[in-house]
C-alpha cells in the first residue's frame, strides 16, 4: 500500500489512507526523503488521521522522516492524530518530541506558508 | 452509545449472541445449578412426558394469563399495544412449550438469558416477573391435577420437577437482568461524567478546561481523552487548564497533567496552566515531576489573557463612557 | 461460543492483523474506544517483538473473569530466543540496534497487568490484561 505524495508548490503532502505496514511506512520515509530533494521542497506535511492506532514503530518511523527530511532543507509537520491515539501516544511514553504537529493539513499550510523562506 | 435526550440519560446497551460468554455461562456452570436444583434424567423424563399435553393446553393457559396481567394496571401497560400483545404471546407460548421439550443445554441457556434481557431492556419489574410466573406455575398445577386425576402422586412428581426446571429459568433470567442492568448502569454513569465536565469555548480557538475535586488515574483519563476531542472539535489552538480546585496536586497528578500538556501537544494545540501555586511547582519538581514541558500561568485570568496574547487577539481598553 | 482467540504471528502483515482483532475483541468486551487504542498498541508491540526476534508466535484473546470483574487478557507467545537480561528489556530506553526498544515498558504502561516469562532458549510468554472500570 503505497501513500500518494501531493506536490502543492513548496510543499509535500502525504496522506496516509489506512493502517501501513512496516514496509510500507520505511517507503514512505525513502520516497518523501527522494522527493524532498527532488523538488526542493520546503514543507512537508504528513497527515495520519485515519489511523486509529500508532504504535512505536510508526512513532519513530514519523520522527525519522522530519529529521531526513529536516537535513533536506524541509520542515515537517505531522497532523491528524486522533484524539485517542494522541492519548496512547504519551501512556507509551513517545510523543513525537521534536516533531511539529498540528491539528489538521489547514494548520500546517498556515504554518509553512508563515515560514521565513517560504514562497 | 449515549446522547442526552430531555434531559434523560439514554444509552443503547447491545447484548446479543455474546451474552452468554460476558456473563461466564460455561457448560460446567449450567451442571452446577442443575446439581444444586437436583435436577436431573428422571425429571428430564417427566417433564417430557407432558410434552403433548403441554401442546393443548398452551392456548387456554397463555390466555388466562394474560387476562390475569392485563388486569392489574402495573402489568397491563407493558402490552397495551394490541400487535405487540400478539407478539409477546405468540412468544411466551413458544417459551412454556420449550420448558417440556428436553434438551436443557447451552442452548437452551441462551435462550433463557436473552429473555432476561428483553425484560430488562423494556423495564419490566422482577416482582411482576416472578408474580407472572407464579400465576402460571398454579395455571399448570391445575391442568395437571385435572389430567392426572387418577394418579395425584404422578401429577405432583412431574409437577415438582417442572418447578426445578422453571427455578433454573428464573436464576438464568434473574442474572441476565441484574447483569445487563449493571452494565446500563456504568454507560450511564459514564455518560453523565462526560456530560458533566465542562470543556468551555470562550473565545474562536480557545479551550478552558477548569478541573475541580479529586483527580484519580480514570478520572485523569476521562478528562484528558475529552479536552482532546474537543481541541478537534473546536479547532482549538490554545487550552488553559486550571487546577485551582483540584484537591491535592501530587506527583501522579502532576505526572497525568504533563502527558494530558504532551497529548494537546500532538493535536496541535498549546496547553497553558494555571492555578499551580509556586510552593507546589517547587515540592513536584524536587519530587521528580518534569514540569518542563508545562507552561504555566499564576491565575486564570492571568491565562487567559496570555492564551489571547497567544492567538493574536489584542485586549483594547474602552474609555467612551462610564465603567 | 470461543471464550479465546487465537491470532498467528508470523509476518509484518500479521501485525495489523492483530491489532485489528484486538480492536474487535475488546470493543465487543464493551471497553471504551480509548481503553480500546491502548490495548490494540499494546498488541502492536507485543506482534512487533514477536515478529523481529522470533519471527514467529502468536497472539491469544482471553475473556477474563473476577470477582464480578470483566477484563481481557492478552498473551503473546513465541519459542524464540528468549530475553536474556529482562530487567534491562523492562527499562525504558533500552532501545540499542537490537532493537528491544519501547516495546515491552512501553505495553506495560499501557495495561493493568503485565507478566513476562522468558529465559534464554525458551522462548517467551508475554501476558497483560485490562479491566473493564
Amino acid at each position: 500500500m503505497s501513500v500518494p505524495i501531493l506536490k502543492q508548490g513548496p510543499n509535500l503532502i502525504a496522506s496516509i489512507q489506512s493502517a501501513l505496514s512496516d514496509e510500507d511506512l520505511i517507503r514512505l520515509r525513502d520516497n518523501l526523503a527522494a522527493q524532498v530533494g527532488q523538488y526542493r521542497s520546503k514543507g512537508v506535511v504528513v497527515d495520519v488521521s485515519p489511523l486509529d492506532v500508532m504504535d512505536s514503530f510508526a512513532i519513530r518511523t514519523l520522527r525519522d522522516i522530519a529529521h531526513t527530511t529536516k537535513l533536506r532543507g524541509a520542515h515537517t509537520i505531522v497532523v491528524g492524530i486522533q484524539p485517542e491515539v494522541a492519548f496512547a501516544m504519551v501512556q507509551l511514553g513517545l510523543a513525537l518530541e521534536g516533531v511539529a504537529t498540528a491539528l489538521d493539513l489547514e494548520e500546517a499550510l498556515s504554518t509553512l506558508g508563515a515560514l521565513p523562506g517560504a514562497a | 452509545m449515549a446522547t442526552l435526550v430531555n434531559g434523560q440519560v439514554r444509552v443503547e446497551s447491545q447484548l446479543d449472541a455474546t451474552l452468554l460468554q460476558a456473563m461466564g455461562m460455561t457448560e460446567e456452570e449450567l451442571a452446577h445449578r442443575k446439581e444444586f436444583l437436583q435436577f436431573d434424567q428422571p425429571d428430564e423424563q417427566n417433564l417430557a412426558s407432558i410434552s403433548d399435553l403441554a401442546e393443548s393446553y398452551a392456548d387456554p393457559v397463555i390466555d388466562a394469563f394474560y387476562r390475569h396481567l392485563l388486569s392489574h394496571p402495573e402489568s397491563r401497560r407493558f402490552f397495551e399495544d394490541s400487535r405487540v400483545l400478539e407478539h409477546v404471546k405468540r412468544m411466551q407460548r413458544r417459551y412454556f412449550l420449550r420448558l417440556t421439550q428436553g434438551h436443557y443445554d447451552m442452548a437452551y441457556v441462551q435462550d433463557r438469558l436473552n429473555i432476561g434481557a428483553v425484560h430488562e431492556r423494556i423495564g419490566l419489574p422482577i416482582k411482576t416477573y416472578l408474580g407472572a410466573y407464579a400465576f402460571y406455575l398454579r395455571l399448570v398445577a391445575q391442568r395437571l391435577s385435572e389430567a392426572f386425576q387418577a394418579k395425584p402422586e404422578r401429577a405432583m412428581e412431574i409437577f415438582l420437577s417442572l418447578k426445578k426446571l422453571v427455578y433454573l429459568d428464573m436464576g438464568l433470567a434473574i442474572d441476565t437482568y441484574m447483569f445487563s442492568r449493571e452494565r446500563t448502569i456504568g454507560l450511564q454513569q459514564e455518560a453523565i461524567r462526560e456530560l458533566s465536565t465542562p470543556v468551555l469555548q470562550v473565545r474562536d480557538r480557545l479551550l478552558i478546561l477548569p478541573i475541580i475535586g479529586v483527580i484519580d488515574s480514570s478520572r485523569a483519563r476521562q478528562l484528558t481523552v475529552q479536552l482532546l476531542q474537543a481541541i478537534r472539535v473546536n479547532r482549538a489552538k490554545v487550552v488553559v487548564i486550571d487546577i485551582t480546585g483540584v484537591a491535592a496536586v501530587d506527583s501522579r497528578v502532576a505526572n497525568h497533567l504533563v502527558q494530558t500538556v504532551e497529548a494537546t501537544r500532538l493535536m496541535g494545540a498549546t496547553s497553558i496552566v494555571t492555578g499551580l501555586s509556586s510552593e507546589v511547582a517547587q515540592t513536584l519538581v524536587t519530587l521528580g515531576v518534569d514540569l518542563g514541558k508545562v507552561f504555566t500561568v499564576g491565575d486564570l485570568q492571568g491565562g487567559i489573557e496570555e492564551a489571547e496574547r497567544l492567538l493574536g487577539f489584542r485586549v483594547v481598553a474602552d474609555d467612551s463612557g462610564p465603567a | 461460543m470461543a471464550v479465546e482467540v487465537a491470532v498467528p504471528v508470523s509476518s509484518d502483515a500479521d501485525i495489523i492483523g492483530a491489532r485489528t482483532q484486538a480492536r474487535q475483541v475488546a470493543s465487543a468486551l464493551g471497553f471504551t474506544h480509548t481503553a480500546t487504542t491502548l490495548i490494540a498498541t499494546a498488541v502492536s508491540e507485543v506482534a512487533r517483538n514477536i515478529i523481529v526476534h522470533a519471527q514467529r508466535g502468536s497472539v491469544t484473546f482471553e475473556r477474563l473473569e473476577s470477582n464480578g470483574r470483566h477484563g481481557l487478557r492478552v498473551i503473546a507467545r513465541d519459542s524464540g530466543p528468549g530475553i536474556a537480561d529482562l530487567a534491562r528489556a523492562m527499562e525504558d530506553g533500552y532501545s540499542t540496534a537490537g532493537g528491544l526498544g519501547i516495546g515491552l515498558p512501553g505495553s506495560r504502561r499501557l495495561m493493568d497487568e503485565f507478566v513476562v516469562d522468558t529465559a534464554p532458549g525458551r522462548g517467551t510468554v508475554v501476558s497483560m490484561t485490562k479491566w473493564l472500570s
